[in-house]
């Protein structure tokens, strides 16, 4: 099974290469020219007033945890759908459990409106 | 000659599969990007490039050469390394996914069981790229950009899945090249029919990840300049460019493969035989995998900007509860083995 | 074997060195992505012993979702480090013991007695067409299907836990119900085009005749 997997490390690190390549060339090759005014961060003609790094909503995080939730339960429903096929109809009822559990917790994301982007 | 290629060391011979792979995708990368102008060019009757060489066709060529020219500008107060960073991580995902990658019935490079696995797990790392350059860039656009752009890929990706998750529910195996096997027969027993809603959710979910019109706000050229890649000149920048145009190749292909039986012909085998090209082949995939990267431009030429709520919503309230009605749906069928697609 | 070895020590090592980096960056940012690069490395770990769903699993959970949470938290929170490392010294020897004792329970439990190599010699390699997600799944699904919805439960809880704790409505808020905008009906709301004959104000001297008829 390994031997499979050698070919995989090797394409990532040359995956990475192929990011590295471009940027070092471009490197070498074009000019390096520092300037006050061109290396500041765009900021439509005026000057940068602060640090860009600003609070964010704390909607994010709601999001990024709900991402979290519906990110565990797609692993779990992975092995599910290779075995439903052996398993039969009571793999089906266990997911239809395992999944209308969530689906609780969806209509009560919904219903308080977590899902609205306002 | 085989005995030859059996002489070299295994990692020379995956090194050279992999280049096999590789060139012809980076080619395909830089003429998609002429593509896209000469097609769009024509939907909004206009011709498009066509200065460099015979009908613009040197165009690509032209515009690497000079990007490879120009400066790799790094804002002060940004941090450096991450910012360089951030390229490289975009695109090594983009370009490893094809690791496992099954063009025929024998040519994969990385014939591992968990094909699809791997793949959703790589596409998973591409939100990084974006974070890492937003936050490194310390510009209050590119920040604005990132942010947008991860909260939409988080979105998408869950509906994503979620499609996925139905793929191996019809098919009953991780493995790529046993997905296409069980879609064997013809037009007809392609997945796309049985899961109609799930290929439509996994299209569009694919054009949002890839941050493609309509779904572009991360960019959002009008509001925010250009997103997360505002602080980008040079190399950097297209580097960034050929992972979102190997992105959206890697999607073509996979809604090809998942959906659109991937080598099979459309015509049954019985009728067809090894006719000609008629019979399962490459070309067909190739095919299959042109005309997704053909709708890609397609719909961007054709629809204005998704309004930010509205994304989010979609991703959320529309497309997550048809997965998750259509999983059971499909696993109901596949349990009492639905003819013609799951007879005993 | 010797290959494999290799690799496990260089994955070993690159998880050690980014654990260490982890706690050692004054940068929050640059500590998660160390982070990152430690479960990379220890997915590579698992999937060298042969566990190829949990290997890439922890890739898809934990540097795909969780991480985008924490590099969420930590770039946009403004945490005051002169402040944080203020107390470092002081909290110094108790934060050595708690570390301590951890350590040796942590020995204890999984250290040679329990989990050496006499203990668990390695496996033989699985076939090349093994699958272990397959292998699981039929376990979790039929014997451990209990827990399987036990788990359920607990992502329940963290669901209405999150919004419990971070949902809160903004009154400045000016945006619309996308839903309610396209729900329109089909009389009163909505814009009806009329066909109907140009009133044009006539032109002095103008022919009548010409003006009117025509409606494109």
């Amino acid at each position: 099974m390994l031997d499979n997997y050698l070919p995989i490390l090797i394409f990532i690190l040359v995956g990475i290469l192929v990011g590295v390549g471009p940027l070092a060339l471009g490197y070498l090759l074009g000019p390096r020219r520092p300037d006050a005014e061109k290396d500041s961060p765009y900021e439509c003609g005026f000057e940068a007033f602060e640090t860009a790094r600003l609070k964010f909503d704390v909607r994010f995080y709601l999001v990024a945890i709900l991402f979290i939730v519906f990110d565990l339960e797609i692993a779990f429903l992975f092995p599910w759908a290779i075995v439903l096929d052996e398993l039969g109809i009571f793999a089906f009822w266990a997911m239809v459990v395992f999944l209308g559990i969530l689906v609780v917790g969806f209509i009560y994301e919904w219903k308080k409106g977590a899902l609205e982007w306002e | 000659m085989t005995e030859l290629w059996n002489a070299l060391p295994l990692v020379i011979q995956i090194l050279l599969k992999i280049t096999a792979i590789l060139l012809p995708l980076l080619g395909l990368v830089a003429y998609y990007t002429y593509a896209e102008r000469k097609v769009i060019g024509y939907i909004q009757i206009r011709i498009g490039p066509n200065r460099v060489g015979w009908r613009g066709l040197l165009q690509p060529i032209a515009d690497a050469v000079k990007l490879m020219m120009k400066e790799i500008v790094i804002p002060t107060k940004a941090d450096k390394t991450l910012f360089l960073l951030a390229p490289m991580i975009a695109i090594a995902p983009a370009m490893a996914a094809w690791a496992v990658f099954p063009f025929d019935e024998e040519l994969v490079l990385a014939d591992i069981n968990a094909g699809l696995l791997y793949i959703l797990a790589l596409t998973s790392l591409g939100v990084y790229g974006v974070i890492i350059a937003g936050w490194a860039s310390n510009s209050r656009y590119a920040l604005l950009g990132a942010m947008r752009s991860a909260a939409q890929i988080v979105a998408y990706e869950i509906a994503m899945g979620f499609a996925l998750v139905g793929v191996l529910v019809a098919a009953g195996s991780l493995n790529l090249g046993a997905i296409v096997a069980a879609q064997q027969g013809s037009l007809l027993t392609w997945f796309w029919l049985p899961l109609l809603p799930l290929f439509g959710v996994y299209l569009i979910s694919g054009v949002a990840e890839t941050n493609r019109a309509p779904f572009d706000v991360a960019e959002g050229e009008s509001e925010i300049v250009a997103g997360f890649h505002v602080e980008y000149s040079g190399m950097g920048f297209a580097v960034f460019f050929l992972a979102e145009y190997a992105n959206m190749i890697l999607i073509a292909a996979l809604t090809s493969l998942m959906f659109l039986g991937g080598w099979l012909s459309p015509l049954p085998q019985a009728w067809v035989g090894d006719l000609w090209l008629l019979g399962d082949g490459f070309h067909w995939l190739l095919l299959k995998t042109f005309f997704f990267m053909f709708v890609f431009l397609w719909l961007r030429a054709t629809f204005p900007r998704y309004r930010y709520d509205q994304i989010m919503r979609l991703g959320w309230k529309v497309f997550i509860p048809i997965t998750i009605v259509w999983i059971l749906v499909v696993a109901l069928a596949v349990v009492y083995r639905l003819p013609p697609w799951w007879s005993a | 074997m010797g290959f494999e070895k290799f690799l496990f020590y260089v994955f070993a090592l690159i998880t050690l060195w980014a654990a260490g980096m982890v706690i050692t960056r004054r940068n929050p940012v640059h500590a998660v992505l160390f982070l990152v690069l430690a479960f990379v490395s220890s997915a590579a770990l698992w999937v060298l012993i042969e566990a190829e769903f949990l290997g890439i699993v922890l890739v898809l959970v934990y540097v795909g979702a969780v991480m985008v949470l924490f590099l969420f938290v930590v770039m946009m929170l403004d945490v005051d480090l002169a402040a944080l490392r203020a107390g470092f010294i002081r909290a110094l020897p108790l934060g050595l013991l708690v570390a301590g004792v951890m350590a040796v329970e942590i020995f204890l439990i999984v250290g040679p007695a329990n989990f050496g190599l006499e203990a668990f010699p390695p496996p033989d390699a699985a076939p090349a067409d093994a699958t272990n997600t397959r292998d699981l799944g039929i376990l979790l699904y039929s014997i451990y299907i209990y827990p399987v919805e036990i788990a359920a439960v607990i992502l329940l809880v963290a669901i209405v836990a999150a919004i419990r704790l971070t949902l809160r409505r903004r009154p400045d808020n000016k945006s619309v119900d996308p839903a309610r905008q396209v729900r329109v009906k089909k009389g009163p709301d909505r814009i009806r085009l009329v066909k109907m004959a140009p009133e044009v104000e006539e032109p002095f001297g103008a022919s009548p005749t010409t003006e009117s008829g025509e409606t494109s």
